[in-house]
Parts: C-alpha cells; structure tokens; sequence
C-alpha cells in the first residue's frame, strides 16, 4: 500500500483566483526519498502543506479530490493527528522555534501532544546527540545561526517521530555549507529508512541521493522519475529548474555526438565517466 | 533605561537561583509588603540591609548597584520633590523614607526577575493553574522580542536607503517619522504569525487536554523554609504595625 496518495487533488486558497494545485495525482511509498522542484509559485509549498494536512485544515479553501497519507483522508483528520504520520519543516527556521532552549523546543511537540515525561526526555537526549546539539542546549534562538536553527527545527520534528518528513526548501535560507549540513543529514534520515519527501532547488546538492524527482509547474506535475531520467529533459531547462552542472555537460556533449553512456548527477561521476571514455 | 536591568534574568548558579520560583515570588511579595507597611528611615533600612545580602547571595550585586546609578536621577527627583512641595511636618524626612521605600520595592522585585529563568517563570505559573495558552503566550513574547527588534532595524535601514529622514526635524514631525516603520513592522509581524501558528499547529500545539511537561517544578525542603520564613516576617511586621508603638526616630527637619 502506497504511504501518500494524492487522487485528483485541487485546491484553491480562499481569496486566491487561481488554483494552487490542478489535479495532482501521485503515490509515493515507503523508504522513498522524493525530490520535488519547480519554478516560484508552481504549487510545491501547498504539496507540502496538503501531506501533513495543513492544507484543508489550517488554511481553508476550495478542495476536489482527496489525499490519503497513511490510510487517513486529511479531510478528515486533524493536524495535530497527522503530527506523528507526517513531519513538516519549513523555510524559515527562526519561525519554528517558539521557545527560549532547544530542550524545550525539541519536548514542545511531545508534550503537547501528552507524551509521558520520562519518554519525552528520552527522546530529547536522543536527537541532541543525533543531530549534534549539545553545545546548543541552553541556548536562546536568537544566539544560534540559521544553520543550526534548522537544525533544532528538524530534532523538534522528529521528536514526534513521523513516518515522513516532509521539508519545504530548509535550505533557502541558508549559506552553501550549512545547506549542505542540513541536506546530509535528511538524507542520513532516509538511508535510516524515513520516506522524504524535500522540495529544493539545488539540484547538484540532491539529485544524487534522491530516489526520484518530482517536476511541478503551474500547479501540476509535469514530470516524476528517477534523477537520471528527469534531468535530461529538456523541459527542465524550459521551466528553469537547477539542473547540476555535470548533467548539463552530459547533455551538450551529447547534443555535439558524444555519448558517455550514462546520466552523471555530480562531478566525480562526471569525471570517471570521460576517463572512461577517453 | 539601564534601571530595568535589574528585572532581566542573570544566567548564574547561585542558591537563590536554584531555589522554586513559588518561593521566590512569595518571598517578593512578602518583602514589598512589608516595605509598604513602613514609612519610617529606620524600618526601611533594615528591610534594605536584609535584602541585599540575598543579592550578594545572588551573585547579582554588581548589576544591582549598576542599575541603582540608572535610577539615581530618579530618586534625586523624588527627593528634592517631595521635600519641596510635600506637606508632611518634616518633608526631607518623608522624602527620604519615599524613595528608600522605592528602593526597597525595586530590589524584592528584582530579587524575583533575576534569577527566575522565564521558562521556569512559565512553569511556574502554570502549576498555579494559569492555562498553558497564556503562560505560553508570555514566553513566547519573551522568544520574539529581539527578532522583532531585528526587523524592526532591518526596516528603519531600509526606510533611511529611500531617503525618510528619521531623525530630523521637530517632535511632531519625528513622531510622524514612526508611520513608516511601524505599518511594514506590523504587516511583516502579523506574516510571520502565520507561519509560526502553522509550525506550532504542526507539532500538535492544544491538541491535547492533558498536555505533559518534561521539566515539572517540585518544592523542596529549602523552597519550604523560604516561604516559612517570608511568613513569619510578614506576620511580625505586622503585629509589630498594629500594636507595638515604635519608636519614631526621625530627621528634625
């Protein structure tokens, strides 16, 4: 059984005189790590919103068709009984950390959601070893960098301990090295069996973990596949997606008779591949 | 404003930091109602020299005296004040009785706000049974306030780059001068609201009638003594008060 199933979604915000997604059907299953991209204002925001149910329930607005995360309709269901099924980070870390430590910004989803205290503490010492926190424990938001912000988000997510976690664009806001910090450690999330599902726009940065890509424009899916077959498309370049560097090589040398034989994602793989064929 | 330092918490280990914030806030209830009962020198003085080994105790001594330099043209107002217009038979008298009583008022509050941590302040009130909501509410204004005043900078910056002149011209204009801050201030605050209530609906914020707390306060044996004591001293005072005549040592004039 498939873990998320959109089946003919719509969906229009209230006040809004456009769809924000058009009939979107898709089914990812479990362990799957899913990239979705697209240019500014193609629906991927409201994709994420949709799994973890803010979307019909917190943002109100014209609905047809229906998603089932889990089995559950989010028509019917809350978000706060989505919370354990789907975990939602978004881009601006200093907007998810609404208390004065990271202790008690990791146990806020637990307890309120009446988790016992002893395992509530459990899970705290956990994620700050997991994810590195220890040095932050005490500290204010307001001390920490964007980087390390994010990163007490993301702990504060998975102190719930969701089946999914879905992040919208955690590194838009980020410099190169902590974005690729954040971005290791989701796909660390995944390889420890996680279904992701990450909106991003660095493409070079992800692609080659990613299990399949998910295109999106103008509230559709347009494309959805592995990396390989995706970013060859010449459709990427129409809509403006981040297509990697070596990818992008790949193609022109195609395009001039030069076939390497395979798709390469990153420059090592780029690398071997002419040393191969050289 | 450097006064106010002295109601903003001190990161420190001492013992009163350690003790429970119900006893702590009993104990400055206690002492600012005792400094309240007394409008002599004396009294008051003898409230100020036991409080302020409990700063010292409190590590927070330095800050204490800090503050009180901030506040002494204040005080010196007060004085010269109150012993100028004031109609008391002996108004320098009265007026310094005034302002030790603003002093000592100052620092049993102070006593409190330093060394209460405001999550432990929360928690506090919450096992007073204040609703999670509001006590939450209060630590989450505590959480936003220097990102607001972040923004707050952010928007003056940008504001000064497209030539509004904020501090020029007269008081009428300068008060003017606030609009443009103020209404991108409040837009992008009532913005980042959202996207705050969408990221605490998702961790299940009020999903649960019994909400849990990791860190619960307890009362130990020390937070008894504390409010043992504050009760004694409050209810001798005001024995004393009511039917001790004290002798009135005051200044002739």
């Amino acid at each position: 059984m498939p873990l998320i199933e959109f089946q003919d979604f719509s969906f229009k915000y209230y006040g809004a005189d456009f769809l924000a997604l058009k009939k979107v059907n898709l089914t990812i299953s479990e362990g799957e790590y899913v990239v979705i991209t697209g240019p500014s204002g193609c629906g991927k925001t409201t994709l994420c919103r949709t799994i973890n149910g803010l979307v019909p329930q917190f943002h109100r607005g014209y609905i047809a068709g229906n998603v089932l995360v889990d089995g559950k309709n989010t028509r019917d269901h809350t978000v706060a009984e989505m919370a354990t099924i789907a975990g939602l980070v978004f881009q601006q870390p200093e907007n998810q950390l609404v208390t004065l430590n990271v202790e008690k910004e990791i146990a806020f989803g637990p307890e309120n959601l009446g988790v016992d205290p002893v395992e509530v503490r459990h899970r705290v010492e956990e994620l700050i070893s997991l994810l590195d926190l220890e040095h932050l424990r005490d500290k204010h938001p307001h001390e920490m960098s964007g980087g390390e912000q994010q990163r007490v988000a993301i702990a504060s997510i998975l102190a719930l301990k969701p089946k999914i976690m879905v992040a919208d664009e955690p590194t838009s806001n980020l410099d190169p090295k902590n974005a690729e910090l954040i971005l290791d450690i989701i796909a660390g999330l995944n390889k420890r069996d996680m279904t992701v599902i990450l909106v991003e726009h660095r493409l070079d940065l992800v692609s080659k973990d990613a299990s399949r890509i998910v295109l999106m424009n103008d509230g559709r899916i347009v494309a959805d596949g592995t990396p390989r077959n995706i970013l060859v498309k010449d459709l990427c370049q129409e809509i403006g997606v981040g297509v990697p560097k070596a990818t992008l090589v790949y193609k022109s040398l195609k395009n001039r008779g030069i076939d390497l034989g395979s798709v390469p994602l990153t420059g090592e793989e780029l690398a071997t591949l002419v040393k191969e064929a050289s | 404003m450097s006064f106010l330092e002295v109601f903003q918490y001190t990161r420190q280990d001492s013992i009163i930091h350690r003790l429970d914030p119900r006893a702590k806030l009993f104990m400055a209830i206690v002492s600012a109602i005792v400094s309240l009962i007394f409008l002599e020198i004396l009294p008051l003085l003898i409230i100020l020299i036991i409080l302020i080994p409990l700063l010292v105790a409190a590590k927070s001594l330095r800050r204490w005296l800090r503050s009180m330099k901030g506040l002494s043209i204040l005080l010196v107002f007060i004085l010269v004040f109150n012993t100028l217009l004031s109609p008391a038979p002996n108004p320098l008298n009265h007026s310094i009785a005034l302002t030790l009583r603003l002093i000592a008022l100052m620092t049993s509050f102070s006593l409190f706000f330093l060394t209460v941590h405001p999550d432990e302040l929360s928690q506090a009130l919450i096992q007073m049974r204040v609703r999670f909501e509001f006590a939450f509410a209060m630590s989450m204004a505590m959480r936003y306030v220097p990102t607001l005043a972040q923004e707050a900078y952010a928007i003056m910056d940008a504001q000064k780059a497209r030539g509004v002149e904020l501090d020029k011209g007269n008081p009428l204009k300068r008060i003017r001068n606030i609009v443009p801050i103020i209404v991108p201030l409040i837009i992008v605050s009532i913005r980042r609201a959202l996207s705050i209530a969408e990221s605490m609906e998702s961790r299940g914020f009020g999903a649960s009638p019994h909400r849990t707390y990791m860190n619960r306060l307890s009362f130990k044996k020390k937070d008894w003594v504390v409010v043992f004591i504050s009760l004694l001293v409050l209810v001798l005072t005001i024995y004393i008060r009511l039917y001790i005549p004290l002798y009135v040592w005051s200044l002739p004039f």
